[in-house]
C-alpha cells in the first residue's frame, strides 16, 4: 500500500513536470514564439509609448486632471462596487437554497437521522450543477449572458453570480459535512423538524466560516467585475475596454486607479469584517 | 427584555449577516427594474441558448478542434504555473522571512516582499494581459506572463502564510542541531507544508486553466477563442460542446488534485 | 406496576458482527435502571434501539404498550423519550438559553423558531429549568464556553424543557472528572424521581450504578449476563461480569 501511494505521487510529479515541458514546446514551437522577438527595438518604443501614454507625458489634457472624468470614473467604480455585492448576494441565496441536500452527510441521513430515499438523487443533480457552474470562467458566463440582457450592471452581476454560485455551494456543502454531527442529531431527537435542525443545528455551527467565504469570494468578484466589464457588463470595464479602443491611455490610468482602490478597499474591509466575528 | 441578551458579543455573526444583507438590499436598488433590462428577442435567444445544451454539436470536424483547443488551453495553463511556482517559491520564502533573523532586515524583507505580492495579485490576469499587448504586442508569453503574475501573488501569499503558520519548535530544534537557515528550510519548513501547497497549487492550476481560456480576449486562442467565435456566429450548439470540454478539463484538473490530496494527507 | 417499556426477543446484527442477541425485559415507569458491561457489550446498542435510532434486526420494543415502530413522528416521540448523552449534544456556538429551549422545538412551528433565534420565546422555562440544575447565572453565555460538567447540567436542563416520560442516558458522566460525575449523576436522578420519569442510564461506574439506581441490568457480548436489583448485586457478580474470556 505505502508503495502505491509513493508512486502515485511521484508519478503525479512527473506528469506534471512533462506537461510543462511539453506546454513550452508546443507553444514555442507550434505558434512560433520567440522571447529575442519580444525584446525588439520597435517593440521597447511601443512599450515606451504605452507608458508614456499611461503617464500623460506629451499629452495635452491628460484625464487624471480633468474633474468630469474624475466624477466619470468616480460613478463607474460606485456602480462596480454595486455590481460585486449584488452578484455576491445572488450567488450567495442561490448557495445557500441548495446546500443542504448537496452536503454528503446529509444525502446518506447520518447528520439528521432521516434518510429519504431521493438524497443521493438530489445530491447529485446540485453537486453537478455546482461543477457545471463553476467550471464555466466568469468571462464566458458574460459573454453568453449578455446576448439575453441589454448591457449594463445586472448582466455582470449574473455572471459574476453564475460562476460563483457553483464555488460558494461547493464551501458551504463541506462546511456543512465537516459539522459535528451529534449537537445535530440530538435536536432530532429532542423534536426538532428539518427547518428547525437547520436553524438551530446547523447554522448556528456553520455561519461563521460561511461568512468568511462570502467575504473571501467578495474580494475575488472584486478583482473580477472589470473583466466581466470587458464584454459590456457595465462598470469599471467596460469603460477600460473603450478607453483602450480609443487609445485613451491617461483615462486607463485613472480607470486603474480607481481599480486598485476598490480592490485593496474590499480586502480590507473583509479582513475587518473576519477578525469581527472571530 | 434582560439586558444580558443585549450583549453585543453574543450577536456580532448576527450583526454582520444583517449588514451584509441590508448591502445587498441596497445594491438592488441601483437597478432599475423593468422589462427593458431584456433584449426584445432576449427570451428567444435565452431558449435557443438552453435548447443547444442538449444538442450539442458533436460534428467530427468540431471535436477535433475541441480537442486542439482543449490542449492549446491546457498548455498556457500549464506553462503559466510553471512560472507561477518559481515566483511563488522565492517570493513566498522571502514574504514569510524566515531565512532572515529577526532584527532591521526583517522587518523591512518582509512588508516589502508582501506589498509587491500584494499588487500582483491585486490585478485580475486578464487586466495584466491587456496591458502587455498595448505595450509589448500580441504575443503567446503576454498571455503566459499574464497569467503568472497575479498567480504567482496569490500562491505566494498563500505559501508565505503558510510557512508563518507551522510550528516553531521542530524548527528550533533544527537550527539547535546546527542546521543553517538554508538546511532548515529544506529539512523543516518545506517537508512540514508540502501536503498543503501542493493541494493548494493543484487548485490554482484548476483556476489557471479557467484563465487561460479566457485569454482569448487578448487573442491568444483555445477554448474561449471558440467558445467567443461560436457565440459571434450565433452557433450555440457549437459553444456548449466548447464549454463541455471546458468542464472535462477543469474537471480532470479537480479530481487528478483530489486524488493527489487524499495521498498526500495520509 | 405500570410497564413503561417492554422488549421482547431483541437482537440486532451488523453486517457481520452480532451486537446484541435476543434480549428480553421489561420496565415499569419510574424505575431507574442502569445498564453496565464491560465495552462492546451492547450498551450503546440497546439505547439506540430504544430510542429508534436503529431499526432492531429482530424482535418488539413496546412502549406504554404501543409499537415503538409505530411511533414515527419524532415531535411525538420526543414527549415519549428524551436522549443525554456525553456534553457533545449540544450546539456550542448557542447561548446557553437556546440550547435549553430547544426541548420545546417539538412544540414550536416555523415562525416561532425564527423569532425565538432573536427574542427567546418561553423564556421562562428556560429559566426554571437552569434554577433547577443550579445554572442560574449563565442563561446567556456561550454553551462552548462552560465546563464539562456546566454543559452537562445544560443537556439536563434541556430535558426537563423537553419533559420526556422516559430518559435514556448513554454514558451521561463519561467525559466528566469523579467529583463533576457524580454530581451530573446525582442531578439526573433527583430530576428523574421528582418529575416521575424512568430513567435508562448505560454507566462506566459500578459503583455509581450500585448507589443511585434501583436496579442493574449487565450486558456482555450482547447478551444479559444478570438483571438484578441494586442490593442483591454482588462483588462476585461484578468480577465475573468484567473478567477476560479465559482462555481455552
Amino acid at each position: 500500500m505505502k508503495k502505491y501511494k509513493l508512486s502515485f505521487v511521484t508519478a503525479s510529479v512527473y506528469a506534471l513536470l512533462l506537461l510543462m515541458i511539453g506546454s513550452w514546446a508546443s507553444i514555442i514551437i507550434g505558434e512560433k514564439a520567440s522571447l529575442s522577438l519580444l525584446f525588439t527595438e520597435k517593440n521597447l518604443f511601443y512599450a515606451s509609448k504605452f507608458f508614456k501614454g499611461l503617464l500623460g507625458i506629451n499629452e495635452e489634457s491628460p484625464a487624471y486632471l480633468n474633474a468630469e472624468n474624475w466624477k466619470n470614473a468616480l460613478d463607474l467604480t460606485i456602480e462596480t462596487l454595486v455590481m460585486s455585492v449584488m452578484a455576491t448576494g445572488f450567488a450567495t441565496i442561490a448557495a445557500l437554497l441548495t446546500v443542504v441536500p448537496a452536503a454528503r452527510n446529509v444525502a446518506d441521513g447520518s447528520l439528521t437521522l432521516a434518510k429519504k430515499w431521493h438524497g443521493w438523487l438530489s445530491f447529485g443533480v446540485v453537486r453537478g450543477g455546482y461543477i457545471f457552474s463553476r467550471a464555466v470562467p466568469e468571462l464566458v458566463w458574460a459573454m453568453i449572458i449578455i446576448f439575453i440582457f441589454k448591457p449594463g450592471i445586472l448582466p455582470g452581476a449574473i455572471a459574476l453570480a453564475l460562476h460563483n454560485f457553483g464555488i460558494l455551494g461547493k464551501l458551504f456543502a463541506e462546511v456543512i459535512e465537516d459539522l459535528d454531527s451529534r449537537p445535530v442529531r440530538n435536536l432530532s431527537s429532542s423534536g426538532a423538524g428539518r427547518f428547525q435542525l437547520f436553524l438551530y443545528g446547523v447554522l448556528p455551527a456553520a455561519l461563521p466560516r460561511f461568512l468568511t467565504y462570502i467575504l473571501y469570494r467578495w474580494e475575488v468578484i472584486m478583482r473580477t467585475t472589470i473583466v466581466v466589464g470587458f464584454v459590456g457588463a457595465g462598470g469599471l470595464g467596460q469603460q477600460f475596454k473603450l478607453s483602450m479602443s480609443f487609445f485613451h491611455y491617461t483615462d486607463i490610468t485613472l480607470l486603474l486607479f480607481f481599480y486598485l482602490l476598490l480592490v485593496f478597499a474590499a480586502d480590507y474591509i473583509s479582513e475587518k469584517a473576519r477578525i469581527f466575528i472571530k | 427584555m434582560d439586558k444580558r441578551w443585549l450583549n453585543f458579543e453574543l450577536h456580532k455573526r448576527k450583526i454582520l449577516t444583517l449588514i451584509l444583507l441590508l448591502a445587498f438590499m441596497l445594491s438592488l436598488f441601483f437597478v432599475e427594474w423593468h422589462s427593458n433590462l431584456i433584449h426584445s428577442g432576449g427570451f428567444i435567444t435565452a431558449k435557443q441558448i438552453a435548447a443547444a445544451f442538449f444538442t450539442p454539436d458533436l460534428s467530427g470536424d468540431i471535436l477535433l478542434l475541441a480537442l486542439e483547443s482543449s490542449w492549446t488551453t491546457l498548455s498556457y495553463a500549464a506553462a503559466g504555473m510553471s512560472l507561477v511556482i518559481i515566483i511563488a517559491f522565492f517570493f513566498g520564502i522571502f514574504a514569510s522571512g524566515i531565512l532572515v533573523s529577526e532584527g532591521k532586515i526583517k522587518r523591512y524583507i518582509r512588508p516589502l516582499f508582501r506589498g509587491q505580492l500584494g499588487i500582483m495579485r491585486a490585478i485580475h490576469e486578464l487586466v495584466w494581459a491587456w496591458l502587455f499587448v498595448a505595450s509589448i504586442g500580441l504575443s503567446s508569453f503576454a498571455a503566459i506572463f499574464a497569467l503568472a503574475i497575479p498567480y504567482g501573488g496569490i500562491l505566494g501569499r498563500i505559501f508565505a502564510d503558510m510557512l508563518e503558520d507551522i510550528p516553531r519548535e521542530p524548527i528550533k530544534a533544527l537550527e539547535a542541531a546546527g542546521a543553517s537557515k538554508i538546511q532548515a528550510l529544506w529539512y523543516g519548513y518545506l517537508p512540514m507544508v508540502r501536503a498543503s501547497i501542493t493541494s493548494y497549487a493543484m487548485y490554482r492550476f484548476e483556476c489557471a486553466i479557467r484563465s487561460s481560456a479566457i485569454m482569448s480576449f487578448v487573442g491568444i486562442g483555445g477554448l474561449g477563442y471558440q467558445i467567443q467565435l461560436s457565440l459571434d456566429d450565433l452557433h450555440y450548439d457549437e459553444v456548449w460542446t466548447f464549454v463541455f470540454f471546458l468542464i472535462a478539463l477543469v474537471l480532470i484538473i479537480d479530481l487528478w488534485s483530489n486524488q493527489l490530496r487524499k495521498r498526500l494527507v495520509q | 406496576m405500570q410497564e413503561a417499556i417492554s422488549i421482547t426477543q431483541i437482537s440486532k446484527s451488523y453486517e457481520r458482527k452480532i451486537a446484541l442477541s435476543s434480549l428480553s425485559f421489561t420496565v415499569n415507569k419510574g424505575e431507574l435502571v442502569a445498564l453496565i458491561g464491560p465495552s462492546g457489550a451492547g450498551k450503546t446498542t440497546l439505547l439506540n434501539l430504544l430510542a429508534a435510532i436503529l431499526p432492531p434486526s429482530q424482535g418488539h420494543i413496546l412502549i406504554d404498550r404501543q409499537p415503538l415502530s409505530e411511533l414515527m413522528d419524532h415531535k411525538k416521540r420526543a414527549k415519549k423519550i428524551g436522549i443525554i448523552r456525553q456534553q457533545f449534544d449540544l450546539v456550542g456556538e448557542l447561548p446557553v438559553i437556546h440550547n435549553v429551549l430547544a426541548g420545546r422545538l417539538s412544540e414550536w412551528g416555523i415562525f416561532k423558531s425564527i423569532l425565538s433565534m432573536l427574542v427567546p420565546q418561553d423564556k421562562e422555562y428556560a429559566v426554571q429549568a437552569l434554577i433547577r440544575v443550579g445554572l442560574t447565572d449563565k442563561l446567556y453565555e456561550k454553551t462552548s464556553s462552560l465546563s464539562g460538567g456546566e454543559q452537562q447540567r445544560v443537556a439536563l436542563a434541556r430535558l426537563l424543557v423537553q419533559s420526556p416520560e422516559i430518559v435514556l442516558a448513554d454514558e451521561p458522566v463519561a467525559s466528566l472528572d469523579p467529583a463533576r460525575a457524580e454530581d451530573v449523576l446525582e442531578l439526573l436522578v433527583k430530576i428523574a424521581l421528582e418529575e416521575n420519569q424512568t430513567l435508562i442510564a448505560s454507566l462506566h461506574s459500578v459503583e455509581y450504578a450500585r448507589k443511585y439506581f434501583d436496579r442493574l441490568i449487565a450486558l456482555k457480548d450482547g447478551e444479559i449476563f444478570f438483571d438484578l436489583p441494586a442490593s442483591s448485586v454482588t462483588d462476585d457478580h461484578i468480577n465475573s461480569l468484567y473478567r477476560l474470556k479465559e482462555l481455552s
